[in-house]
């Protein structure tokens, strides 16, 4: 009994880690590479997930409506850092307090938008392998979590690969430390940081149609990722893409142990908890430089 | 004639005014130099060709192959495209990229990539230690190992003119012999056009053909090699604003 509690808990914790590091992967680009605390990223998920609704309506698998969406989603977010890049760097360097402010305030835009949209009621999507579940001896995994968990890794490493190996993926990582860089090698810094906004963007599009084949979404849904999506960030290190997975598993395991052996109420406060600690004790995070 | 030419620029930051009308020409393959102390305006004047200070005045054209380009204003990146490449002071290398990286970044630039595997392959035969250490993040090299970085960054941008701002800065005498010679050679074996800042006037000027003395943001004095006057004292002289006073006769013309 109790080692198939630990068995699917820890199973359902590497399932929901995964979804995790998809939802905070946009962050790992804008917060961890290019140093902007970007927290209406979970907002640009929960716009992702309403857009797989609406697609889903139509009889569209949520997944492949996020690819369809992408285009979109990435000009959205392109226009989105044009934006913020008008009211604050082009004045010098943009303020912290003042960026939160700006990004909270698009937060309640778009929340408000759906809400006048959509009401507040909960959406869910319409797929055949919802409700179903893999067993394998003790171990049972619902394919509402399985699947979106491996669209995750999916998604990761073709970032990775991306920031790897392709010249504006090199400029996006030389992009945080010293703009006068790409500057000097001839590249428009401008340009390459609007570029990993649109990027962040349709992660999030993805994330956003995981999110809802997991469970059902509401506007608000994304208040409750921005503790969790830093978290992860902070966790792997700042800028450390791969390292995003590993971090979301550890904060992914230790929310399902807790709520399967102590309290599913406070599962919530573990990615917190988590975050304080590697703010105290690693605050370079598993995988990043010590700067 | 393939030039660049500077024509009365003036640049500052904000109220505080540095360059004074400074008017200079750089002709394909010389080297020249820029000399003067610290503070009278060597960097700013780099910093204003290639776009990161904005000049309020006067003019930077770039002549070349029958284009005439005026790159007055434009941004860096543009300049750097239009075959202008800098190695800044504190050489400003990406820390967290690898040493390979940093000079594949340096030719991803539109004009540079056509050329970008060749430019790679004469880097790394130019400077074998960064072929050696092509794999490693270039903040965990020595200093004179980011400045030979930074040189061949700057030569993975296809450039037409490359400034080189304070070379010699922070690194050590054996480093700066080993920079010095890097880039007289480059000069020579590679046709390469050069501009080069520096304090230490006697590496600057033995290699160079021509030499600006700038002092308090305008060109002071302009010797050229084999130019009698040019004895060493006499540049020094100039660097520290007393060359007037010694040449009562040229001072009044």
């Amino acid at each position: 009994m109790f080692l198939e509690i630990l068995i699917n808990a820890v199973a359902t914790g590497l399932l929901l880690g995964s979804i995790y590091a998809a939802l905070a992967l946009g962050l790992a680009v804008t917060f961890g590479i290019l140093h902007i605390p970007n927290i209406a990223h979970p907002v640009f998920v929960v716009l992702g997930a309403y857009l797989a609704v609406v697609a889903n309506e139509r009889g569209w698998d949520p997944i492949l409506a996020a690819l369809a969406g992408a285009l979109p989603f990435y000009l959205l977010g392109a226009l989105f850092y044009e934006f913020y890049a008008r009211v604050f760097e082009r004045r010098g360097e943009a303020d912290t307090m003042q960026a939160l402010t700006l990004f909270f305030g698009v937060s309640l835009v778009v929340e408000t938008a759906l809400v006048l949209k959509f009401g507040t009621n909960q959406q869910t999507v319409d797929v055949d392998y919802v409700g179903q579940s893999l067993r394998i001896g003790l171990l049972v995994m619902p394919y509402r979590l399985l699947v979106p968990a491996l669209v995750a890794p999916v998604m990761i490493l073709t970032l990775w690969a991306y920031l790897k190996f392709t010249y504006a993926g090199i400029a996006i990582r030389a992009a945080a430390h010293d703009v006068r860089a790409l500057q000097v090698s001839g590249v428009d810094p401008h340009w390459i940081k609007r570029h990993a906004f649109g990027i962040a963007s349709v992660t999030a599009l993805v994330a956003g149609a995981i999110l809802v084949i997991i469970g059902p979404v509401d506007p608000f849904s994304g208040r409750l990722q921005i503790g969790r999506a830093f978290a992860v960030v902070i966790l792997a290190g700042m800028g450390a893409v791969p390292g995003t997975i590993l971090a979301a598993f550890i904060i992914g395991v230790a929310e399902s142990l807790v709520s399967a052996f102590l309290n599913p109420s406070w599962s919530p406060g573990v990615a917190f908890l988590i975050l304080l600690a590697t703010l105290a004790l690693k605050p370079q995070g598993l995988f990043g430089a010590s700067r | 004639m393939n030039r660049l030419v500077i024509e009365g620029l003036e640049a500052g930051y904000g109220a505080v005014s540095v360059l004074r009308g400074i008017s200079i020409e750089v002709r394909q393959g010389e080297l020249v130099a820029l000399l003067g102390t610290n503070g009278n305006g060597k960097s700013t004047l780099l910093n204003a060709i290639l776009g990161f200070v904005r000049p309020t005045a006067g003019r930077v054209v770039l002549e070349w192959d029958g284009q005439t380009i005026d790159l007055t204003g434009a941004p860096p990146h543009r300049i750097v495209d239009a075959g202008i490449a800098l190695v800044p002071e504190g050489r400003r290398l990406a820390p967290n990229l690898t040493v390979e990286e940093n000079l594949l970044l340096a030719g991803s630039g539109r004009r540079a990539r056509r050329d970008a595997r060749r430019n790679l392959g004469f880097c790394f035969e130019t400077f074998p230690i960064l072929k050696e250490r092509r794999a490693q993040r270039a903040a965990t090299m020595s200093g004179g190992q980011q400045q030979m970085l930074a040189i061949a960054r700057a030569l993975m941008t296809s450039p037409r003119i490359v400034l080189i701002d304070e070379p010699s800065l922070g690194l050590a005498p054996i480093a700066v012999t080993q920079v010095i010679a890097t880039i007289r050679s480059l000069q020579a074996t590679q046709n390469l056009t050069i501009v080069i800042a520096e304090q230490s006037v006697v590496q600057a000027i033995d290699i160079s053909a021509r030499a600006y003395v700038l002092a308090h943001g305008s060109i002071l004095r302009t010797f050229a090699r084999g130019d009698s006057a040019a004895d060493l004292d006499d540049i020094r002289r100039a660097m520290l604003g007393v060359g007037e006073s010694r040449r009562p006769t040229e001072a009044a013309q």
